[in-house]
């Protein structure tokens, strides 16, 4: 049954955990089937990283000791990685000097880095993408799948912003790292390269890591604490702005503006105060992180210089530290910065696997009843008790069935049960007291979507599909010919109007729903009923209203849809209850009158009382 | 971007941080530029075996602490400025905002206002704050090192400017590239949320109709299409981020080999050389970063553009005081031949109304859904606007009081009742918050507020939550009557205030008002037969006109429109008691089925 979960916990803020490995497992899933891409873009990341840290041994080994210094240097053993000899190769196999052959292999490493580099991004992106179009599309299937007990008790805002802002953050998280993966690996090689050519040196350079590193800590943390201060003081801002805005007519008529700018620039005061407060961290924190790599240069002469004097090292591997010092620095800013992606994506996280573990369905029957090709339309209640909550019933003991063909009006006031009779009808809810027999089979006994296609359900309001009217019309009915829809259309005075729209039939109604009338929506719902044909129509009347002349079209429509079919009419208008060959009164719950509308006329009860105030309204 | 020029006022107040902050980010740059020259009398020093380490590494170190402390000083002015010009944008929109009128408000809707002063701003706050700092350091990195260069090697450096065009030429190509495609994937994202949204809308009839299958079909050509816009645009990121360091490198290779013959030739010491390297850096920095720039530039022209098509609305109700009109309003309302309509409507909401209303008088409007009853009572108020010279307010036209005076002492109870997220004592206070005690409590016993009262646990200081949904719909009117009647304003409107009541407690709450009444000027609109039959004299209003006017009496006698209204009034309530009864006796019959 429904209704006993807690729906709150969707407008709750969830735990926020840091880091939370079960969930982010079950993230990875989402990258398996895109796993030999993200290998593929893993080697790469290897290949452009090795030729990136190569680049600046190529110039300060092979160019500059190799060409520029050969004979101060050659005497000193210096790790070049293979460069060297690569070089001389290079030089013997094209013929040109060793300094032009050099610069030419420069060139080389530069453009396969750039190619590497461009690859491999594009594949990280193809597999992340790729992941999160795969979530979303799991997540909106899951969605049609919740019964409409869920969609009553839900903001469906909150929903939404599951499936696009919080899959949104996913993809920022899984592109994040992917980069950083690109950040640390040149960094490690970069650190392998300078412990060969003097251990000492860079194990001096590598004391500054853990100093970088709580300077970033600590610049987190402290941020944190204002950026959630901002974030109030903002929320406060808009708060004030939204509901002043919203009633500005109050605020006029009662000359408050002054007052409300003063209260209005304080808060905006309080949020100047905090954002300065977090500019002053990044900027020092900025100013900081700028500073460490020229400072490793002047550690880097004043200590590299020393062992080049010693002929421990040569010059070309003192200039090779100093290119190396940008790398040093940038994984734990880019860590950094990860940091807070990290903290909102896990929050996403829970907030999606929430909505994709939550199973509330009207559940079908293991083996369900397969329906005849064409059902006759018999419909009977049975002894139907229902309650949206426990204790709280809002159908008592209904009993009564529906011929074939016939059509019944069911009427009575706001609340009295006629919405919820048809739900259970069509199986939006479940019910465990009574019983709802089509064709003499309990409902529960066939699969609700294979039984819903068979019940022409025309709601309150026309729900308008993406697409054109055609498509609208047909429901994607692949047996429905275009002559056979432009019937339908035809048969129910929507023809006419169809044909003013800008491309007639083929017109996108997802664009200019919006600008149909009420009237025209109804005249489209019912050429809908028509098209598709379903054995039993359930009508949720409007209540709006409409002028003369489309009121006689949808009486006309209403006739040509209900003939000959079984029809269970929800009416709100005189017309419509003339319409019906059998009237069933509704008040709390409970049947009270039935009969034609002549007897129930004449028998003076609660319908009479209730015709007459209908019409007056309508006469009014 | 020429929309950018309309923040130069914002800059001007602030142009002593603007100035200090650029011109010690100068500074910076020179501290920064000094530092591969100190590299290169070490490398220089070391090739000669005469090096000052030491010193040189000390003079690096100063360096690096002269340009942080230029940095951290400069930095922080120049981003101050766009937190300053966020505020006070923030605040002059607000105050824009609030001289807006009724047609503004519905070409704008509030959602639209607020992601304007949302997201425009914060837009703006980001280009003021890195755009301009960004392009300045920029240009200073690339001209100071320039310089330096120059003055190392101008035969060198030369050699470099060659590409340099091409670079910039290919950075902007991109980074238009790049707007577009981003643009692109805005789009797509508002696509798909819409696409949500709508499904998630329509559940019920998607469910019902059987239509899950086809949704999640048409739901994955979206998502597809998604995916493929954010793949072109991170194609284009990616093929920047690859193609500006490469053609940066074909400098690279330029110094290498150039400057490794004159190195070899020696024309230039392997310092010099050296140091070149560091400055290609410098000068190659905003070729990488161009892209970003171009894009930041763009979207915060845009929304400088949607920010200042709000602040260059001017208010429909404009505020021309006229000398000569009396400080104390007396109540003698006089309307000549009121035409008005609202914009796009076809026909006219108010058509030659003509109508006097006597100081102190009791008027009634009686009319349907849509007759103009409330139009005509927002016109009294200005909040909106009829023709000059049609209203007069004790002799003098209605424009020509200050708006604050007029709004003042005339008080209106709009039919829908708003009230703030506070407690309901600011709610009744709202246009003097220092009112006294006493009052408060007047107003709200005499519209009817005091016995609801009785029933909150904490009385006048109970907070009513957001638009007042703690409170029921009757609840609400009665705090916005009271919140009108505390004014003790000498010109009362009420606009159907009791709707969400049923009649007789409106006519009850009414006659509580006649003591009030006495002495002001009072109009009351009314759907309901029962809320006018007291007044001094009744108006009928139809499709914008005037159809009738008299007093109950005398309209019953005329057996006209009124005399039709009120009959089939009088029939509904004796039908709905009758129903009443009937349902009162239906459900005793089940009580006694009952067990």
């Amino acid at each position: 049954m429904s209704g006993q979960r807690d729906h709150g916990v969707f407008e709750a803020e969830l735990s926020g955990r840091n880091f939370d490995a079960r969930l982010t497992r079950r993230l990875l899933r989402w990258l398996l089937p895109y796993r030999g891409w993200l290998l593929a873009s893993g080697a790469l990341v290897v290949g452009a990283s090795t030729l990136a840290v190569l680049m600046p041994v190529l110039m300060a080994r092979v160019v500059i000791d190799g060409v520029l210094l050969p004979a101060s240097t050659s005497a000193i053993e210096a790790p070049d990685f293979g460069t060297l000899e690569l070089a001389h190769a290079f030089e013997r196999a094209t013929g040109i000097p060793p300094l032009a052959s050099a610069c030419l292999l420069y060139a080389l490493f530069a453009a396969g880095w750039a190619i590497l580099g461009h690859l491999q991004r594009m594949l990280l992106a193809r597999a992340a993408l790729g992941a999160i179009r795969d979530l979303r599309a799991e997540l909106f299937a899951h969605l049609e799948t919740l019964s409409a007990s869920f969609y009553d008790k839900v903001a469906v805002g909150r929903v939404m912003t599951r499936v696009t802002n919080d899959v949104e953050v996913l993809l920022e998280l899984f592109w994040g790292l992917g980069m950083l993966v690109g950040e640390i690996l040149p960094f490690f090689l970069a650190l392998a390269l300078m412990w060969a050519a003097d251990a000492q040196l860079a194990a001096l350079l590598l004391l500054s890591i853990p100093i970088t590193g709580i300077a970033t800590w600590l610049f987190r943390r402290a941020t944190r604490v204002v950026y959630r201060k901002i974030r109030q003081s903002v929320s406060k801002l808009n708060q004030n702005l939204q509901e002043n805005l919203s009633g500005i007519g109050v605020v006029q008529t009662h000359v408050r503006e002054a007052r409300n700018l003063a209260r209005y620039e304080q808060i905006n005061d309080e949020n100047r105060l905090e954002e300065t407060h977090a500019v002053h961290l990044e900027v020092t924190y900025g100013a900081f992180v700028d500073s460490l790599s020229p400072l490793a240069l002047g550690l880097i002469l004043w200590f590299g210089g020393g062992h080049v004097l010693a002929e421990l090292i040569t010059l070309g591997t003192l200039i090779l530290f100093a290119r190396y010092t940008d790398l040093l620095f940038r994984p734990i800013v880019a860590i950094g910065e990860q940091y807070n992606v990290l903290y909102r994506a896990m929050a996403s996280t829970e907030r999606i696997f929430q909505l994709l573990d939550w199973q509330e369905e009207v559940v079908a029957p293991e083996r369900p009843v397969r329906l005849p090709s064409r059902l006759t339309g018999r419909v009977e209640f049975r002894n139907l008790c229902f309650g949206y909550e426990p204790g709280h019933d809002v159908l008592h003991d209904i009993s009564f069935s529906v011929e074939p063909g016939e059509k019944v009006a069911i009427v009575g006031a706001t609340g009295s049960g006629k919405t919820t009779l048809m739900r259970l009808l069509s199986r939006f809810y479940d019910f465990d007291r009574g019983e709802i027999l089509i064709d003499g089979v309990d409902v529960r006994q066939y699969d609700p979507r294979d039984l819903r296609s068979r019940l022409g359900s025309v709601l309150q309001d026309f729900h308008v599909f993406a697409g054109s009217v055609r498509e609208n019309l047909s429901l994607g009915d692949p047996e429905l010919s275009d002559a056979e829809v432009e019937t339908a259309a035809r048969l129910v005075h929507a023809d006419h109007f169809i044909r003013t729209l800008p491309n007639g039939y083929e017109t996108d109604l997802a664009e200019r729903g919006a600008n149909l009338s009420h009237g025209q929506r109804q005249l489209l719902t019912f050429a809908r009923v028509l098209a598709t044909d379903p054995e039993i129509l359930i009508l949720d009347e409007a209540t709006s209203s409409i002028d003369p002349e489309t009121e006689r079209l949808i009486q006309e429509g209403l006739h040509r849809i209900t003939e000959g079919r079984t029809s269970i009419l929800i009416a709100h208008r005189l017309l419509t209850v003339q319409e019906a060959d059998r009237v069933i009164v509704m008040q709390h719950g409970r049947i009270q009158e039935m009969g034609s509308h002549d007897e129930l006329l004449a028998r003076g009860g609660l319908y009479r009382t209730l015709y007459e105030l209908q019409f007056i309204e309508e006469a009014a | 971007m020429g929309a950018l020029l309309r923040l130069l006022p914002y800059y001007r107040r602030h142009l002593g941080p603007f100035w200090m902050g650029n011109g010690l980010l100068l500074v910076a740059r020179i501290f920064e530029a000094l530092i591969p020259q100190l590299l290169k009398q070490g490398i220089d020093g070391i090739g000669a075996g005469a090096p000052a380490l030491g010193l040189l590494a000390l003079g690096i170190t100063a360096c690096v602490l002269a340009r942080f402390a230029a940095i951290w000083v400069g930095r922080r002015a120049v981003r101050k400025l766009g937190v300053e010009v966020a505020f006070d944008l923030r605040n002059r929109l607000y105050e824009h905002l609030q001289r807006m009128g009724q047609g503004f408000f519905t070409r704008y809707r509030t959602g639209d206002l607020m992601a304007r002063a949302i997201n425009d701003i914060g837009l703006v706050r980001r280009v003021v704050a890195q755009g301009t700092r960004t392009v300045l350091v920029l240009l200073f990195s690339s001209a100071v090192a320039f310089s330096f260069m120059i003055a190392e090697s101008p035969s060198l450096t030369l050699l470099l400017i060659p590409p340099m065009p091409v670079i910039f030429g290919i950075a902007w190509l991109m980074s238009r590239r790049l707007y577009r495609e981003s643009l692109a994937v805005q789009e797509g994202f508002s696509t798909l949320s819409d696409r949500v949204q709508e499904n998630l809308g329509g559940i019920r009839t998607v469910q019902a109709l059987g239509q899950e299958e086809r949704e999640i079909a048409r739901f994955a050509v979206t998502n597809d299409d998604y995916l493929d816009r954010n793949l072109a645009l991170v194609r284009t990121n990616s093929l920047l981020a690859a193609l500006m360091p490469g053609l940066g490198a074909t400098s690279v290779v330029a110094v290498l080999y150039f400057g490794g013959l004159r190195v070899q030739s020696g024309e230039i010491s392997l310092g010099t050389f050296t140091a070149f390297v560091w400055y290609l850096n410098m000068v190659l920095w905003p070729v990488r970063e161009a892209g970003n720039m171009i894009n930041l530039f763009q979207r915060g022209a845009a929304g400088v553009a949607r920010l200042f098509e709000l602040l260059d609305t001017e208010p429909e109700i404009a505020d021309r005081p006229q000398p000569g009109v009396p400080e104390r309003i007396q109540g003698d309302i006089v309307l000549e031949g009121v035409t008005v309509g609202y914009p796009g409507a076809e026909v006219p909401t108010l058509r030659d109304v003509t109508l006097h209303v006597k100081p102190g008088e009791t008027l009634a409007i009686l009319g349907r859904i849509g007759s103009g009853k409330s139009t005509l009572l927002r016109l009294l108020v200005r909040l909106l606007e009829a023709p000059p010279g049609t209203i007069q307010l004790d002799g003098h036209d209605l424009r020509d009081y200050p708006l604050e005076r007029l709004r003042g002492q005339v008080a209106l109870v709009p039919q829908e009742p708003f009230l703030f997220s506070e407690s309901i004592r600011e709610n009744v206070s709202y246009d003097d918050p220092e009112r006294s005690e006493e009052a408060v409590e007047a107003a709200a016993v005499a519209s009817a507020l005091a016995e609801t009262l009785k029933g909150l646990p904490s009385g006048l200081e109970t907070e009513v939550g957001e638009r007042g949904v703690m409170l029921s719909g009757g609840q609400k009117q009665r705090v916005t009557l009271a919140r009108a009647l505390v004014r003790a304003a000498p010109v009362l409107l009420l606009d159907d205030p009791f709707s969400a009541v049923d009649a007789e407690t409106e006519a009850e709450i009414l006659a509580r008002l006649a003591p009030l009444r006495h002495g002001r000027t009072t109009i009351v609109v009314s759907h309901r037969v029962t809320a006018v039959r007291g007044a001094d004299r009744i108006v009928v209003m139809e499709e914008g006109r005037i159809a009738e006017q008299g007093t109950h009496l005398e309209l019953v006698q005329a057996d006209g429109l009124y005399a039709a209204l009120e009959r089939t009034q009088r029939r509904r309530a004796q039908l709905e008691h009758e129903l009443e009864e009937q349902e009162d006796a239906l459900n005793e019959q089940e009580e006694e089925g009952q067990p």
